[in-house]
């Protein structure tokens, strides 16, 4: 407190918007986006109260610049960085390094060579091939012009099987594959001319057509919405085939229903953010990148407590939850089976995708997958792309039949 | 009224038995200064709610609260028409044998105040509080209602036409993160996310709030709890939490704290059966080893 007195006010005679400015994009290096309008209030804000000590600075710039909690930890690695050893050197007329950041966005994104490398079999293969697929490069100049007929006998092949080429194209396929999914009824109302109840202020507002006389009544119903759907994927070792696979079902989930999707080996990686780009190849590049744990061990029960217990546990309240692993986990199976009781409380449905289901005479004999059974509305086989759409089609039909059954003859829903 | 200083924001919401920390602090001086509307984050119980309402008393204004739900819409959280009155008008104009005109109908007589529009046009020698709790509860609809309110203080009603505040109202707005929140909703707002308090402070906080308990419970209580959120609970108990617990154990006479009234008392720290499990195993290693096993 005497030093804050000693030292009257920190920063004196520089330029605040200049300040603001460099701060901000200090931030932006480190992958933080800060608007205009957070750099306007920090300067506001330096200027109603200008800071008497570090604390005070940090906290005024916390404050306008950050917006969103996981931004904290870059926040304070750049206010470190920034304040730690010089303290008014931090160069607050120089100008802003704009250059590299613009040139960042214009580096060239992907060539064929590179998807030819990440979609060769196996996504988190760091190391090249050894033998470039010679297939898989005349597919890509070869422009595939692939009839749906085509497709479909591709899609009863196995994972491991195809090419990447035909890879995407079966991803593209299983997004189209996701239109028609379970809704839930909402608390919110639309105009609709079956509705039950009648809408006061579209009604009076029509009156006014016929001399104030509420002739014609305007109804409401509600809203049904996409069912919130969670989707974990394991992308251990023994699920390597698959992965790929997996992550295009999971991009066609993101963009058909804003669902949440999670990776996990050893820990858990959300992925909604990067699968939801706009292009397929990129969307998979980031999120293979983004996967760090690949070629790890299973931990299914502990990704599962993981995921209930962050903030992002409160998105599988009324969800149905996709979990796709072949069941083998490191963890105890009671450990799992309390995971996936807390699990199953908190969803609407929960459904195993089971790469090993399809196998003729299969059992789940595996003590993680025995466990997590009771606890499972399905257990579906999902070794091909086939299966995949035939999973998606189980699903919406199951849980749609019930709805609508529900809503027209009065039974109770489940 | 408004603060002048960061320093006697801490020192009038200390007046009314709220005690902030620096990062709290700015963020609400700054609310109040530049006029921005504020999004508190953070674990549940940690005073969020509290703080807005600590405000309201601090500044001796008045608090307007909307709760957000799914499905909240305009009529509940801006305005409303009174339609009965509408229909009732109606019916006395063609008693009457007069006729309506267009906007006969839709004047600020049939206007109806909802939380929103009511901070708007809100007279009284200071700006309200208005305080918009758990906005994430809402759906993402509802966030679009708001940008307008929340930039500019201003409502748009399509008949009448815009309600501009006199003084911008001082904007609260808090979330759990049950679900992200929109990034145009964040950047209309200053953002601040409150972490547990220290134990220090937690004591001071409870000590304020539960008088009748003595110094020795307070301290290893706040100590216990601020131990027992490391464990793996789903739901980690608050600073609500702990001021519930030592009333609870006051209540019953508690002076020091011991392992048998740790476990009578449980439930109010811990949520869930599974949380009640986990905290009274790891008892031991709290430091309250079971005395008749030993």
């Amino acid at each position: 407190m005497a030093a804050e007195h000693a030292s009257p006010q920190l920063l004196r005679g520089v330029d605040r918007a200049a300040f603001a400015v460099a701060l901000a994009v200090r931030l932006r290096d480190r992958g933080v986006p800060v608007g205009l309008t957070a750099i306007e209030v920090l300067a506001r804000a330096l200027a109603v109260s200008p800071p008497r000590s570090r604390s005070a600075l940090y906290w005024t710039a916390r404050i306008s610049l950050v917006r969103h909690q996981s931004e904290l930890a870059a926040f304070d690695a750049m206010f470190a960085a920034v304040f730690d050893d010089a303290m008014l050197e931090l160069g607050a007329h120089r100008a802003p390094p704009i250059g590299p950041s613009g040139e960042d966005r214009l580096a060239p994104v992907s060539g064929g060579a590179r998807d030819e490398q990440a979609g060769s079999g196996l996504p988190w293969v760091s190391l090249p091939p050894v033998v470039a697929g010679a297939e898989d490069s005349d597919a890509d100049f070869a422009v595939p012009e692939r009839l749906p007929s085509a497709l479909a006998a591709r899609a009863e092949v196995p994972f491991d099987q195809l090419s990447a080429a035909e890879t995407r194209l079966l991803g593209q396929w299983l997004a189209a594959a996701v239109r028609v999914w379970p809704a839930r009824r909402t608390r919110r109302t639309a105009v609709a001319t079956g509705g039950h109840r009648i809408a006061l202020r579209s009604t009076i507002a029509r009156s006014r057509r016929t001399g104030w006389e509420p002739i014609e009544l305007v109804h409401v119903r509600a809203v049904h919405k996409p069912r919130p759907v969670v989707m974990l994927c394991d992308v251990s070792q023994s699920m390597q085939a698959q992965a790929t696979a997996y992550l295009y079902l999971m991009r066609a989930l993101t963009l058909a229903t804003d669902a949440e999707v999670f990776a996990f080996a050893t820990t858990l990686t959300r992925l909604t953010g990067v699968l939801a780009h706009r292009s397929p190849e990129a969307a998979i590049e980031q999120a293979t990148g983004r996967v760090a744990d690949r070629f790890g061990g299973t931990r299914i029960a502990t990704n599962v407590q993981d995921l209930l217990a962050s903030h992002h546990g409160h998105a599988l309240r009324g969800a149905i939850v996709i979990v796709a692993s072949d069941g083998w986990d490191s963890d105890p199976a009671t450990q799992l089976a309390a995971a996936m009781a807390r699990l199953r409380r908190r969803a609407y449905r929960v459904i195993w995708l089971n790469p090993r289901a399809a196998a003729p005479g299969f059992t789940p004999q595996v003590s993680a997958m025995a466990a997590a059974l009771p606890y499972c509305d399905s257990l579906l086989p999902a070794d091909t792309f086939g299966s995949l759409a035939a999973a998606i089609g189980e699903i919406s039909s199951a849980v749609s039949s019930t709805r609508s059954r529900g809503s027209r003859d009065g039974t109770a829903r489940r | 009224m408004a603060f002048s200083s960061i320093d006697e924001v801490r020192q009038r919401l200390d007046e009314v038995d709220y005690l902030v920390d620096e990062g709290t602090a700015t963020a609400l001086f700054f609310a109040l200064t530049l006029g921005q509307p504020v999004l508190l984050e953070g674990e549940p119980g940690v005073g969020k709610t509290a703080a807005a309402k600590a405000l309201a008393r601090a500044l001796g204004t008045e608090l307007i609260r909307l709760q957000c739900y799914e499905g909240l819409t305009v009529s509940e959280a801006l305005y409303e028409w009174n339609y009965q009155r509408q229909l009732l008008a109606i019916r006395l104009a063609e008693s009457n044998r007069r006729t309506l005109a267009d906007a006969d109908l839709f004047t600020e007589e049939f206007l109806q105040e909802r939380p929103v529009l009511k901070a708007i046009r809100y007279v009284g020698p200071s700006a309200p509080v208005l305080l918009i709790d758990e906005i994430d509860r809402a759906d993402d609809e509802f966030e679009a209602l708001l940008f307008e309110f929340l930039g500019e203080s201003s409502i748009t009603v399509p008949e009448l036409g815009t309600f501009t505040a006199t003084r911008r109202p001082i904007v609260v707005l808090t979330s759990n993160r049950s679900r992200e929140l929109h990034d145009a909703l964040r950047r209309r707002c200053l953002y601040h996310w409150i972490e547990f308090p220290e134990p220090q402070r937690a004591a001071e906080i409870v000590r304020r709030s539960v008088p009748a308990a003595g110094e020795p419970l307070i301290a290893s209580s706040t100590e216990f709890i601020g131990r027992a959120r490391q464990l793996d609970l789903d739901k980690a108990p608050g600073m609500a939490e702990t001021i519930d617990w030592v009333s609870a154990l006051s209540a019953v006479g508690v002076t020091e704290l011991v392992r048998a009234d740790i476990v009578r008392t449980l439930s109010t720290i811990a949520k869930t059966p599974d949380d009640r499990t986990t905290i009274a195993q790891s008892l031991d290693e709290l430091g309250y080893p079971d005395a008749a096993r030993i």
